[in-house]
């Protein structure tokens, strides 16, 4: 049974996740952290109120916290721990990452930083039977590390082949369907703390920045810009606020593309607001970008996942009428 | 009455009415066919007792949450049962004029417009005041017992079906701007009214020129205080883009639907099309969230501002990218093609450039977006 959290107390615990998020070193540091904080706890008792504020928290720090492994782990009924860590799919994709051929289980799928230390993860397999999840010695999956597009490496892509037998069945109840919605309901909360980052330090700097004897933010070509990246993310975010009440799978696939997507054009505006001092290494923006890039590939992207709402859509031959007054 | 009973009964009776409640008009219908049927279905929700839910008890109505409004004309909207842009003349006006008329004046001219015995229309902008309303000439002087309108309105929509007409006129010096403005509720056989259609590059006559001439308007016709007529039209936005946007969205919901269903039997399964539809449908499902939230806003007696600017962003984005997919993913037939659908999606596509003009363009709804929700400060 979920319980409901009032609005101070949700804000206590924005801000005492962001404080720790920021404050840690690494990924482990800050899982550890939001672990200290009761985060796994919240994740049972109210699941959607916690993920929204947790993964809000996580955009907006640009931490690298692993607290995806968490929320399908808890989708999926498994076990949430810091020794254990999630097989995602590969990226711009939502199937499971296991196929079972025969004697074989080819894994294509990312691994979160959680991956390094943790002693087991679970693995969803496409069988004939639908999809099944299981969990694996971890060291089975961890390669060598590949360094990427993300200085944060908050996730890494693993391929792999394991040997059927080391799949060992866990007792846990919940759907792949379920976990992917969970996952991209929490990841389009991520990118949209991430944009709103973004839109912050592009609308501080129109106002701090003069150039021909006035702050830049009172050019009308630079208003529109970050007007536009607002009225995305407020769309999205309103997508991703209704997928608390609604959970319905296409609801939260649409608030995840719609999240990557403002958080795309919130990026490409913020870049060019920024200007010089946004394409150097001294400003954190590129972290922020670079994050972004990655957290949009996965459980499906702003380019994937309205393929997959079309073809859907087009099997049915008409358009459900999401959202209720 | 909750919501959702109000729906369950409602969508009941529009299906056990289907026969007398669906356009009778072959193809696209004629203007007058179309306020025809308007004021049919609008007088027999009235008479049903269903389309008095929502107002207040002093102008006909039976109370309740403005959310069963809303609720009626998603419904007639995706029943596609009434002309929509008619259909949103009271949704603008009357919640605005039950605010500011005196009530006796509203108690006795609302029910007839509510009953669809009457129509009502807008004269707020003119030729050299669009964006720019504030700066609006149109002159009223005060005469005995009331005024004297002098001035010409334009983009004035059904004003040759319409009785009344809700005003904004020049009462301050010419330069005093938002300041001196006044708001009057204007008979439109009043002598000295004239008219002259403007057909728009869809093939309708939508709205006309309006001249006024000399025009007498007693004093009990005025809505607000003199020079108050500002604080009258910034009272209508919100009104305009919570009940009447969701209507809209719901328009909008239908018409993707009739383009899935056209693409899918056309055999069209490339992810291509899957692509450009899921992009167009995320948007509309964006807006309708959005607007769904400033709904539950409203009718929780909020007041509601600047960030409807989000709403009415969204909501042309929607429209217009919508209508370019339908032109992309159906091949030639707004181009080329004459039949119905032909001519609906033609229809469509170009009124829906419209909507980044009417209601304030796109370029004022960002400026409000940068100004008030971004506060990026004065403009260069």
């Amino acid at each position: 049974m979920s319980q409901f959290i009032d609005a101070d107390d949700l804000a206590l615990l924005a801000s005492s996740f962001e404080a720790a998020m920021a404050d840690a070193p690494g990924p482990s540091e800050a899982d550890q952290a939001m672990y200290d904080l009761g985060w796994a706890e919240l994740l049972a008792s109210a699941p959607g109120q916690g993920t929204a504020t947790a993964f809000s928290a996580l955009g907006a720090t640009g931490s690298a916290a692993s607290l995806l492994d968490d929320v399908v782990a808890n989708a999926l009924g498994a076990e949430t721990a810091l020794e254990s860590c999630c097989v995602f799919p590969a990226p711009h994709k939502a199937d499971a990452p296991g196929h079972l051929h025969g004697d074989t289980v080819i894994v294509d799928g990312m691994l979160s930083a959680r991956a390094e230390a943790a002693v087991t993860a679970v693995l969803g397999v496409g069988t004939e039977n639908g999809v099944g999840h299981f969990a694996v010695d971890a060291g089975l999956l961890y390669g060598p590390a590949v360094n990427g597009i993300d200085p944060g490496r908050a996730y890494r892509r693993v391929v792999v082949e394991i040997p059927a037998g080391a799949l060992e069945p866990t007792a846990s109840e919940g759907s792949w369907e379920s976990a992917v919605a969970g996952a991209r309901v929490a990841l389009a909360h991520q990118l949209l703390g991430g944009a709103r980052w973004m839109l912050g330090e592009a609308r501080q700097h129109a106002i701090d920045r003069a150039q021909f004897g006035r702050p830049v933010a009172s050019f009308q070509a630079i208003r529109h810009k970050l007007a536009d990246s607002l009225v995305q993310i407020e769309g999205a975010a309103s997508v991703a606020g209704a997928c608390l009440h609604d959970s319905d799978p296409m609801l939260a696939a649409l608030a995840k593309s719609l999240a990557g997507q403002a958080a795309r054009t919130t990026a490409t505006h913020a870049q060019q607001v920024l200007a010089g001092i946004g394409f150097t290494a001294e400003h954190r923006f590129h972290l922020w970008l670079k994050r972004m890039l990655v957290v949009d590939t996965l459980f499906g992207s702003a380019s994937s996942i309205p393929v997959e709402i079309g073809q859907h859509l087009l099997s049915e031959g008409t358009a459900p009428r999401l959202i209720q007054l | 009455m909750d919501p959702e009973t109000f729906r369950r009964d409602l969508g009941a009776w529009l299906d056990d009415n289907a026969n007398d409640l669906t356009p009778p008009y072959e193809g696209i219908g004629s203007m007058d066919a179309h306020m025809a049927h308007y004021s049919h279905v609008k007088r027999a929700l009235f008479d049903s007792g269903f389309g008095r839910y929502g107002w207040p008890e002093s102008v006909g109505g039976l109370g309740g949450s403005p959310l069963l409004r809303a609720i009626i004309g998603e419904e007639i909207n995706f029943r596609d049962l009434a002309d929509p842009n008619a259909w949103t003349m009271i949704e603008v006006l009357a919640p605005t004029v039950i605010d500011f008329a005196p009530p006796e004046l509203s108690a006795r001219l609302v029910p007839p417009f509510l009953r669809g015995d009457e129509m009502w229309c807008q004269g707020f902008s003119e030729p050299d005041a669009g964006s720019d309303l504030a700066s609006l000439s149109c002159r009223a002087a005060e005469t005995d017992g009331g005024w004297v309108v002098n001035g010409q309105k334009i983009w004035t929509s059904f004003i040759e079906y319409s009785q009344r007409c809700v005003l904004l006129v020049r009462t301050g010096q010419p330069e005093s701007a938002h300041r001196g403005i006044t708001a009057l509720l204007v008979d439109i056989d009043s002598p000295g009214i004239s008219y002259s259609p403007i057909e728009t590059m869809h093939g309708r006559r939508d709205f006309a020129e309006v001249h006024f001439d000399d025009v007498f308007v007693p004093s009990d016709r005025l809505l607000g205080e003199v020079n108050g007529g500002w604080r009258v039209a910034m009272d209508i936005l919100p009104y305009e883009r919570s009940t009447t946007f969701w209507h809209r969205g719901a328009l909008l919901h239908r018409r993707f639907s009739d383009l899935v269903a056209q693409v899918s039997a056309a055999g069209n399964r490339g992810d291509a099309a899957a692509k450009a539809l899921g992009q167009a449908f995320q948007w509309i499902v964006a807006f309708r969230s959005r607007s769904r939230d400033t709904q539950h806003q409203l009718a929780a007696g909020e007041q509601l501002g600047v960030e409807t600017s989000v709403d009415k962003i969204l909501i042309t984005s929607a429209e217009q990218q919508l209508f370019e997919t339908a032109r992309d993913l159906l091949p030639g037939v707004m181009e080329f093609d004459d039949d119905l659908a032909a001519a609906l999606w033609r229809n469509d596509y170009l009124y829906s450039k419209a909507a980044t003009i009417y209601g304030g363009t796109a370029e004022i709804q960002r400026n409000i977006v940068a100004r008030r929700l971004l506060d990026l400060g004065p403009e260069s």
